[in-house]
Protein backbone atom coordinates (compact mmCIF):
# COMPACT_ATOMS: atom_id res chain seq x y z
CA UNK A 1 0.00 0.00 0.00
CA UNK A 2 1.46 3.29 -1.15
CA UNK A 3 0.43 6.92 -1.43
CA UNK A 4 2.21 10.07 -2.52
CA UNK A 5 1.63 13.78 -2.78
CA UNK A 6 3.59 16.69 -4.20
CA UNK A 7 3.27 20.44 -3.67
CA UNK A 8 4.70 22.85 -6.23
CA UNK A 9 5.76 25.67 -3.92
CA UNK A 10 5.48 28.40 -6.56
CA UNK A 11 1.93 27.35 -7.40
CA UNK A 12 1.00 26.91 -3.73
CA UNK A 13 2.18 30.47 -3.07
CA UNK A 14 -0.07 31.66 -5.86
CA UNK A 15 -3.10 29.52 -5.05
CA UNK A 16 -3.15 29.17 -1.29
CA UNK A 17 -3.07 31.91 1.27
CA UNK A 18 -2.39 29.89 4.41
CA UNK A 19 -2.25 33.09 6.40
CA UNK A 20 -5.95 33.73 5.89
CA UNK A 21 -8.11 33.50 9.00
CA UNK A 22 -9.35 29.98 9.69
CA UNK A 23 -7.18 28.24 7.09
CA UNK A 24 -4.81 26.48 9.49
CA UNK A 25 -7.63 25.71 11.96
CA UNK A 26 -9.57 23.77 9.32
CA UNK A 27 -6.62 21.60 8.31
CA UNK A 28 -4.27 21.19 11.24
CA UNK A 29 -4.74 19.90 14.79
CA UNK A 30 -3.57 22.06 17.69
CA UNK A 31 -0.49 19.89 18.03
CA UNK A 32 0.34 20.38 14.37
CA UNK A 33 -0.23 24.11 14.63
CA UNK A 34 2.27 24.21 17.49
CA UNK A 35 4.75 22.46 15.25
CA UNK A 36 4.09 24.99 12.45
CA UNK A 37 4.31 28.01 14.69
CA UNK A 38 7.57 26.89 16.25
CA UNK A 39 9.24 26.06 12.97
CA UNK A 40 11.71 28.36 11.26
CA UNK A 41 10.07 27.95 7.89
CA UNK A 42 6.34 27.82 8.43
CA UNK A 43 5.53 27.48 4.76
CA UNK A 44 7.65 24.34 4.34
CA UNK A 45 6.25 22.85 7.54
CA UNK A 46 2.68 23.47 6.38
CA UNK A 47 3.18 21.74 3.03
CA UNK A 48 5.19 18.93 4.63
CA UNK A 49 2.34 18.11 7.00
CA UNK A 50 -0.27 18.64 4.29
CA UNK A 51 1.43 16.34 1.79
CA UNK A 52 1.85 13.63 4.45
CA UNK A 53 -1.84 13.78 5.22
CA UNK A 54 -2.72 13.57 1.54
CA UNK A 55 -0.32 10.69 0.90
CA UNK A 56 -1.68 8.74 3.89
CA UNK A 57 -5.26 9.44 2.85
CA UNK A 58 -4.62 7.94 -0.59
CA UNK A 59 -3.84 4.63 1.13
CA UNK A 60 -6.94 4.88 3.29
CA UNK A 61 -9.00 5.60 0.18
CA UNK A 62 -7.56 2.57 -1.62
CA UNK A 63 -8.28 0.25 1.30
CA UNK A 64 -11.78 1.45 2.13
CA UNK A 65 -13.04 3.00 -1.11
CA UNK A 66 -14.25 5.90 1.02
CA UNK A 67 -13.79 9.50 -0.11
CA UNK A 68 -13.92 12.22 2.49
CA UNK A 69 -12.47 15.62 3.08
CA UNK A 70 -11.25 15.74 6.63
CA UNK A 71 -7.58 16.69 6.72
CA UNK A 72 -7.79 17.66 10.40
CA UNK A 73 -8.62 14.05 11.37
CA UNK A 74 -5.44 12.76 9.76
CA UNK A 75 -2.81 13.67 12.29
CA UNK A 76 0.93 13.86 11.86
CA UNK A 77 2.03 12.78 15.31
CA UNK A 78 5.63 13.60 15.33
CA UNK A 79 8.12 14.74 12.77
CA UNK A 80 11.01 12.66 14.10
CA UNK A 81 9.26 9.34 13.75
CA UNK A 82 7.22 10.45 10.72
CA UNK A 83 4.02 8.73 11.72
CA UNK A 84 0.56 9.73 10.56
CA UNK A 85 -2.54 8.38 12.29
CA UNK A 86 -6.02 8.19 10.87
CA UNK A 87 -8.91 6.20 12.33
CA UNK A 88 -6.47 4.16 14.45
CA UNK A 89 -4.41 3.18 11.43
CA UNK A 90 -0.74 4.09 11.47
CA UNK A 91 0.94 5.29 8.30
CA UNK A 92 4.67 5.81 7.92
CA UNK A 93 5.73 8.77 5.84
CA UNK A 94 8.86 10.34 4.46
CA UNK A 95 9.25 13.77 2.92
CA UNK A 96 11.65 15.30 0.46
CA UNK A 97 11.98 19.05 0.89
CA UNK A 98 13.43 20.74 -2.15
CA UNK A 99 13.75 24.37 -3.18
CA UNK A 100 10.82 24.17 -5.55
CA UNK A 101 8.68 21.41 -4.13
CA UNK A 102 7.75 19.32 -1.13
CA UNK A 103 7.09 15.64 -1.77
CA UNK A 104 5.80 12.97 0.61
CA UNK A 105 5.29 9.23 0.39
CA UNK A 106 3.27 7.08 2.77
CA UNK A 107 3.26 3.32 3.45
CA UNK A 108 1.66 1.02 5.98
CA UNK A 109 4.62 -1.31 6.45
CA UNK A 110 7.82 0.58 7.03
CA UNK A 111 9.93 -1.75 4.89
CA UNK A 112 7.72 -0.98 1.90
CA UNK A 113 9.74 2.22 1.55
CA UNK A 114 12.53 0.09 0.08
CA UNK A 115 10.17 -1.32 -2.53
CA UNK A 116 8.85 1.95 -3.89
CA UNK A 117 10.01 2.86 -7.37
CA UNK A 118 9.27 5.96 -9.41
CA UNK A 119 8.14 5.22 -12.97
CA UNK A 120 7.22 7.15 -16.09
CA UNK A 121 3.53 7.59 -16.84
CA UNK A 122 2.33 4.18 -18.13
CA UNK A 123 0.56 4.04 -21.48
CA UNK A 124 -2.66 2.82 -19.94
CA UNK A 125 -3.78 3.63 -16.45
CA UNK A 126 -6.75 1.72 -15.05
CA UNK A 127 -8.91 3.11 -12.33
CA UNK A 128 -10.63 0.91 -9.80
CA UNK A 129 -12.91 2.92 -7.53
CA UNK A 130 -10.84 5.92 -8.49
CA UNK A 131 -7.54 4.28 -7.49
CA UNK A 132 -5.01 4.01 -10.30
CA UNK A 133 -3.20 0.84 -11.37
CA UNK A 134 -1.46 -0.45 -14.48
CA UNK A 135 -0.51 -3.70 -16.15
CA UNK A 136 3.20 -4.31 -15.90
CA UNK A 137 5.00 -5.45 -19.05
CA UNK A 138 3.57 -8.63 -20.52
CA UNK A 139 3.14 -10.48 -17.27
CA UNK A 140 -0.35 -8.96 -17.07
CA UNK A 141 0.00 -8.39 -13.38
CA UNK A 142 -1.96 -5.42 -12.20
CA UNK A 143 0.16 -3.15 -10.06
CA UNK A 144 -1.03 -0.28 -7.89
CA UNK A 145 0.08 3.24 -8.72
CA UNK A 146 0.04 6.42 -6.77
CA UNK A 147 0.03 9.52 -8.91
CA UNK A 148 0.49 13.07 -7.79
CA UNK A 149 0.53 16.16 -9.93
CA UNK A 150 0.75 19.79 -8.93
CA UNK A 151 1.87 22.67 -11.12
CA UNK A 152 5.17 21.82 -12.78
CA UNK A 153 5.69 18.50 -11.03
CA UNK A 154 4.37 14.99 -11.37
CA UNK A 155 5.46 11.82 -9.56
CA UNK A 156 4.20 8.35 -10.26
CA UNK A 157 5.21 5.50 -8.00
CA UNK A 158 4.55 1.80 -7.78
CA UNK A 159 5.76 -0.99 -5.54
CA UNK A 160 8.00 -3.88 -6.57
CA UNK B 1 -33.08 32.32 -0.25
CA UNK B 2 -34.31 29.67 -2.70
CA UNK B 3 -32.23 26.81 -4.02
CA UNK B 4 -31.44 28.53 -7.30
CA UNK B 5 -30.11 31.60 -5.53
CA UNK B 6 -28.05 29.43 -3.19
CA UNK B 7 -26.59 27.57 -6.16
CA UNK B 8 -25.70 30.81 -7.95
CA UNK B 9 -23.99 32.14 -4.84
CA UNK B 10 -22.10 28.85 -4.39
CA UNK B 11 -21.03 28.90 -8.04
CA UNK B 12 -19.54 32.37 -7.63
CA UNK B 13 -17.58 31.12 -4.62
CA UNK B 14 -16.27 28.06 -6.46
CA UNK B 15 -15.47 29.76 -9.78
CA UNK B 16 -12.02 31.23 -8.93
CA UNK B 17 -10.69 27.76 -8.03
CA UNK B 18 -12.03 25.86 -11.04
CA UNK B 19 -9.46 24.24 -13.34
CA UNK B 20 -11.92 22.65 -15.75
CA UNK B 21 -14.03 25.44 -17.26
CA UNK B 22 -16.07 23.09 -19.40
CA UNK B 23 -17.21 21.10 -16.39
CA UNK B 24 -18.06 24.37 -14.68
CA UNK B 25 -20.23 25.46 -17.62
CA UNK B 26 -22.09 22.15 -17.41
CA UNK B 27 -22.40 22.15 -13.65
CA UNK B 28 -25.07 19.93 -12.04
CA UNK B 29 -25.76 18.80 -8.48
CA UNK B 30 -23.61 15.74 -9.10
CA UNK B 31 -20.57 17.78 -10.08
CA UNK B 32 -17.58 16.80 -7.95
CA UNK B 33 -15.24 19.60 -6.87
CA UNK B 34 -12.07 17.55 -7.23
CA UNK B 35 -12.85 14.97 -9.92
CA UNK B 36 -14.91 17.16 -12.24
CA UNK B 37 -13.94 20.77 -11.59
CA UNK B 38 -10.36 19.66 -10.85
CA UNK B 39 -10.09 21.97 -7.90
CA UNK B 40 -6.91 21.53 -5.91
CA UNK B 41 -7.71 19.80 -2.63
CA UNK B 42 -5.96 22.51 -0.60
CA UNK B 43 -8.36 25.03 -2.16
CA UNK B 44 -11.38 23.13 -0.82
CA UNK B 45 -10.55 24.77 2.50
CA UNK B 46 -10.86 28.17 0.81
CA UNK B 47 -14.25 27.17 -0.58
CA UNK B 48 -15.37 26.10 2.90
CA UNK B 49 -14.12 29.39 4.42
CA UNK B 50 -15.64 31.51 1.64
CA UNK B 51 -18.96 29.66 2.01
CA UNK B 52 -18.94 30.30 5.76
CA UNK B 53 -18.37 33.99 5.11
CA UNK B 54 -20.85 34.40 2.27
CA UNK B 55 -23.72 32.65 4.07
CA UNK B 56 -22.72 33.64 7.59
CA UNK B 57 -22.68 30.04 8.80
CA UNK B 58 -20.17 27.76 10.48
CA UNK B 59 -19.22 24.54 8.75
CA UNK B 60 -17.99 22.08 11.35
CA UNK B 61 -15.49 19.34 10.59
CA UNK B 62 -18.18 16.69 10.38
CA UNK B 63 -19.97 18.63 7.63
CA UNK B 64 -16.77 19.55 5.83
CA UNK B 65 -15.98 15.84 5.51
CA UNK B 66 -18.75 15.42 2.95
CA UNK B 67 -18.32 18.66 1.08
CA UNK B 68 -17.03 17.07 -2.11
CA UNK B 69 -19.91 17.78 -4.49
CA UNK B 70 -22.25 20.66 -5.34
CA UNK B 71 -25.12 18.61 -3.95
CA UNK B 72 -23.40 18.00 -0.61
CA UNK B 73 -22.42 21.66 -0.34
CA UNK B 74 -26.00 22.81 -1.03
CA UNK B 75 -27.33 20.44 1.60
CA UNK B 76 -24.84 21.66 4.19
CA UNK B 77 -25.63 25.31 3.45
CA UNK B 78 -29.38 24.68 3.66
CA UNK B 79 -29.08 22.75 6.93
CA UNK B 80 -26.88 25.41 8.52
CA UNK B 81 -29.13 28.24 7.32
CA UNK B 82 -32.22 26.47 8.66
CA UNK B 83 -30.51 25.99 12.03
CA UNK B 84 -29.96 29.76 12.26
CA UNK B 85 -33.64 30.61 11.90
Amino acid sequence: MIGNDIVDLALARKESNWKRKGFLDKIFTLQEQLLINSSKNKEIMIWTLWSRKEAAFKIYNRITGIRKYNPIQIECLNLEIDVVVYENQIFYTRTQMELEYVYSEAVIKQNDFDKIIAIKRPFTINKRNGCPSYLEGDCSLEKPLSITHHGRFEKIITII
Amino acid sequence: MNKKETLEKLKSIVKPFVKNEEAFQNITEDTDFINDLQINSANLVDIVLDTEEAFDIEIDNQSMENMLTIKAALEIIETKLAAKE
